[in-house]
Parts: C-alpha cells; structure tokens; sequence
C-alpha cells in the first residue's frame, strides 16, 4: 500500500506546491514589484497562519497514531522551543514582525487574527462524519505546509531580505523551515502513511480527502487571502 | 419607520472552483447585496442574483431597476414593525413596484431578481431595528437537509464530485445534465455513490419534449427522484406532455417566475414538484404564496438556490426551507464551500448529513462584514433620501 500512497500524496503536494510557486503574487513578491504595504499583508498573514502552530500540531498529536506519536510529540515541543535547541517558532514569527514594523496594535491584531482562526475551525460545521477524516485532512495540510516550506522557505526569506529589507536575523524562522528541512518533510510523508494503515482508510477514501482538502490551493487561500486578486489569478486554485 | 439610504454593491467573487450547466458556467458570483439604512441607523441585507437565461434580468437592467423604481418607492414609504400579526400579511405589506415602463420591451420577464434584493433588506432592516428573528415569523417546522449538487463538468469531474458528497454523508444529490453522455453520467455518479442516495437531475432546459421524455426513460434504471426543467420555459402543456409519458416526476424551475405560471402550471397538470428559489420568485412573500398554491394542488417543492449565492440569500432560503410544512430537496448554504469568502461573519454552510441548524439571530439572522462587500464590489451605488 505504501508504495502507491507515498507518490499520490507527493503529487498533490507537489501540484499545490507548483500552483503557488508559479502564481502571480508569488512572482509578483520574489520579483520585487510588490508595494511595501503589500510585503507586509504577505508577511501578516504568514505569521497568522503559522503562530498557532503549535495548537495544531497538539490536535495531531491528540489523533495520532502510537507510531507516529513521538514524532509530531517532537515536533509540538520543537515548536514551542522546548526541544533541546530551545527556539519557540511563534517568537520567531513576532521578530519577523518586529523587524517588519508592525506597532504593538498590529501585532495584538496579528495573535487575535490567528486566535480567530482557531475559533473558525472549532464553529464551522463539520463535514466530515468522523474525527479520523478531520485529523487526516489537517496532517495532509499540515505535512503539505512542510513539503512546500522545506522547498521554498529560502527563497522566501530572500525575497524579504532582497525586497523588504529585512535582516537576517528577523528571518531566523525562515532558516528552520528552509530548504535544509526536507528531513521534516518526509518525516510529515511517514506520519501520513502510519495514519492511514493506523485507522485503516483505504485509497479510495484517501483519494476523496486529497481531493476535498486541496480543492483550493491551501497556501495560495491562507497567504494571499487579503491581497487583491491579479490577472491571471483567476485559475490558480489547484 | 423609513428608509433613509440604500447602497447597491455589484459583487464578484471567486469560485473556488467553476460551476457549470448547460447553458453556461461561471467562476465567479455576480450577486448584487443591497444594503439600507433605516431612521434609526439599523442597516439590513438583501440580495439579488440576476440570470438573463432566467427572469431575463441583467445585473446592469437590475441596478438600473433598483435606482430608478424600487428606491423611489421605497423611500417614500412609511414601514410598520412586524407586531406579532400574521407573518404573510406582514409580508405582503412590503410589496414593491412589478413594473417599469422604462424598461419595457427588454424581454424581461419579471424584475424578480431586484424585488428580491430590496425585499430581503428590508426584512432584515425593520426585524433587526425590532430585535426579531425572521424565526420568529417563520417558525421552523423540521431541520434542513441540503443537497449536493454536481456541475455538468466531465465524468471523471462528476465522479470526483459525488465522492466528496458520499465522504460528506449528503443523501440527496442533483446532477446537471446537458444530452451528452447523460446515462453514462448517471451510471457513474451512482455507483459512486450506492443505492440509498437520492439522485435527480436537471437540465436547464437543454432537450426538446420528445428527447426528455427519451432521456427520461433512459436514466429511470438509475433511480431518478425527479427531473427538473428538462425543457425551455413556454407552453406548460409541453412540460405537461413530458410528465405524463415519464413514470420520473418532473419539476418547474425556469417555468416558474410567477405566481401566474405557477397557476398556469398547476392547471395544465404539467409537472409534480415546484423549485422555488426566492430571487427567482421575487422574494419572500411571492415564493410563499407561490408555496401556498402548490401546497393546495398536491405540488412537492423544492427550495433551490442561486449559484454563487452569499450568506444572504441562503439565510433567507434555510428560513424558507425550515418554515415550509413539506420540502421534498433543499439546495443552497454552500457559502465557502463555493465562495473564496463568503460575505457572513459567521459560516452558513451546512455539515455533515447536509444538515443546518435554524439561524435564531435578529433580522435573517446572519452578520454581513462590509469589508467584504467593498473588497469585492465591481460597482457601488449610493442612494440617499435627500438625492432621490
């Protein structure tokens, strides 16, 4: 099984991954031609969409299977800086912040837009039937964000260093996640497939959950959200 | 109380993925929001969905519409609370203007679409400037069920779509059909999705009366619950001719604009199910009088929806659907489901089963977020009092 599922998984995320890369705002913020203002609603929504992380990454932890366990357990404590290299990643985002210019009620506003995030998760009604298909369609989510972050992160950071200004130092977040980590991707791979054998979700219903949680391009939908849409935008969901 | 000014927005917001039927697709909505003020600074929320290939209307005649007659009228009335009298009478009291010389020869059929839109926001205006749900008016009866429905994209498109509503649990699900490959469709939508889930289809007009009937009797092995609008709206003794040679119940959408259709369908014994769908019939009051009639003919209604609508109109629509003392398939709530954004603060769409809990807050009972409505505005259009 694992066989056929390892590289129906890695194309999805390599399709999402690809859309991104090649979308207009994309190009429009690597090439430089964004406006200031719109660097910092890119760096805005990042933060919002990675601050809570951890919260996330709990609720794996919390439907995981045994064998998997461990890993997202490490990867939890990684992100609150209680692993033995002690870096808590939500720090890391409000540096970027910081750096980026963002006054004391606009980060307040960046923890309560994220906050509302979690809020929206826990109200919308549920379209799954069951709490294995939820927790499967967040770990494809989450482990995508890992597959596109360990191949983008870089260029993402030298976008705002070469286009933003910002230091290195204040991109530290970037450096963790960045092309280096692919270790962690392919770790998010094994937690997929020890899922899948875990609950015993045959290729068929896998194949629905892909299809229903990269229905929309999930970086696209959470980075650009706010950004008005480009020519060219119009086609760019998967 | 009076209405002190009105604000048109033009929306167009994404699909997060393109809607088709047979007579076109779209990727985007094209919903006009209709925002007023009342005296005492309430604001409420309508919407209307033009469809030229419907009632006739264009967004641009709607606006137009909107400003030139639905606003004067409305400005220039006098609006009572609803008091706890009878909910129909009450909404029978904010009956707008039917007609617009202007307009005349525009091949329009109703201005329905635009009726709707003021309609709604007033509702929303005069409830929440009480305090009252439209629940309370129209008291739920039963829970709401909605339906998936599938786009005439390919078969493989189709498959996919149908396996997201099984992984959803909806029970009911209606298939778009254009006369390509129709049983082939079928035949796939239904074993993907077994045998206890409920399929219809609808056609948007596309078939002539004898290839309805063909089709008809071509897709019956596959368990069909009804057939909608297989042929163009005209002459109900067509449609009347296509029920009674299919064993498949037939159901008027585009046939039925207004309450004369309904009568002259009813009449003709053209068909067994209504879809009534609120910016089609002109608005609340019209689609329950619509209700009423069919209620006492032995007509099924659906309630069906606008693609592309926003938490507006499908407020509206889970009121309507929960009041209605029988619906035989309800459509809408899709909100984000279809939407990029949906324009409530709070999401519409359905869960699991398809099933919605009653919207208990004032007015529709859903909280419009105006930057939204500025962030996806291709046109606005501000009306106030003192202008007009």
């Amino acid at each position: 099984m694992a066989q056929a599922i390892r590289p129906l998984i890695e194309t999805q995320y390599a399709e999402q991954v690809q859309a991104f890369e090649h979308s207009p705002w994309f190009q429009r913020l690597e090439q430089g031609q964004a406006s200031l203002q719109e660097y910092d609603v890119f760096i805005f929504n990042l933060c919002q969409t990675h601050l809570k992380s951890p919260q996330i990454l709990a609720f794996l932890y919390a439907v995981a299977p045994p064998e998997a366990a461990p890993q997202i357990k490490h990867n939890l404590l990684e992100e609150l800086g209680l692993d033995e290299v002690a870096i808590c990643h939500p720090d890391l985002l409000y540096q970027l912040a910081t750096a980026a210019g963002f006054d004391r009620d606009r980060q307040t506003h960046l923890a309560q837009a994220a906050q509302a995030q979690i809020r929206q998760l826990c109200t919308d009604p549920l379209l799954f039937g069951t709490m294995q298909e939820l927790g499967l369609s967040v770990l494809l989510e989450v482990t995508c964000f890992e597959w596109m972050l360990s191949r983008l992160a870089g260029r993402i950071g030298q976008t705002l260093a070469e286009h933003r200004g910002l230091s290195p130092a204040s991109l530290t977040w970037f450096d963790h996640h960045s092309e280096v980590d692919i270790r962690h991707a392919e770790e998010g791979l094994d937690s997929v497939e020890q899922y899948l054998a875990y609950y015993e979700i045959e290729a068929e219903d896998l194949e629905t959950i892909l299809d229903i949680t990269f229905r929309e391009n999930i970086f696209i939908k959470r980075y650009f959200a706010d950004l008005p849409l480009l020519a060219g935008s119009a086609h760019e969901n998967r | 109380m009076r209405i002190v000014d009105a604000t048109l927005f033009a929306l167009q917001i994404p699909f997060v993925e393109a809607f088709a039927h047979s007579v076109r697709s779209r990727s985007c909505s094209d919903s006009i929001v209709v925002r007023l003020r009342a005296e005492d600074g309430t604001i409420g929320y309508g919407e209307a969905v033009a469809r030229p290939y419907v009632t006739g209307e264009t967004v641009e005649g709607c606006l137009r519409f909107m400003e030139r007659t639905l606003w004067p009228a409305v400005q220039a009335t006098d609006y009572f609370h609803w008091a706890g009298q009878d909910a129909i009478a009450w909404l029978g009291s904010l009956a707008l203007p039917i007609e617009d010389s202007a307009n005349a020869g525009t091949g329009v059929v109703a201005w329905n679409a635009a009726r709707c839109g003021f309609e709604l926001a007033l509702i929303d205006c005069l409830l929440k400037s009480a305090g009252v749900s439209l629940g309370e008016l129209l008291p739920p009866r039963h829970p709401v069920t909605y339906s998936g429905v599938i786009t005439a994209s390919s078969i493989e498109g189709a498959v996919k779509h149908a396996k997201r509503f099984k992984q959803f649990g909806l029970p009911h699900i209606k298939v778009k059909i254009t006369g390509e490959a129709d049983r082939e469709r079928l035949a796939a939508i239904r074993a993907a999705v077994g045998p206890e889930v409920s399929l219809r289809v609808d056609g948007n007009g596309a078939y002539s009366v004898e290839s309805a009937i063909a089709t008809c009797e071509a897709l019956a092995e596959f368990q069909i619950d009804s057939a909608e609008q297989m042929i163009p709206r005209g002459d109900p003794q067509d449609l009347a001719m296509v029920q009674a040679a299919s064993a498949v119940p037939q159901m008027a959408d585009e046939s039925l604009i207004t309450l004369a259709d309904a009568e002259a369908l009813i009449e003709a014994k053209a068909c067994r199910g209504f879809n009534l769908r609120l910016s089609k019939c002109g608005g609340l009051g019209t689609t329950l009088a619509i209700a009423e009639l069919s209620q006492a003919a032995d007509i099924r209604v659906q309630v069906g929806c606008q693609v592309g609508e926003t938490a507006i109109l499908s407020a509206a629509g889970r009121h309507l659907a929960a009041y209605l003392p029988e619906i035989s398939f309800c459509e809408g709530s899709y909100g984000s489901l279809l939407l990029r954004e949906d324009l409530s603060r709070r999401p519409i769409h359905f869960g699991h089963q398809g099933l919605a809990k009653p919207l208990k807050g004032p007015g529709l009972g859903v909280e419009i977020q105006d930057a939204l409505l500025e962030k996806y505005a291709q046109q606005t259009i501000s009306l106030s009092a003192k202008a007009a």
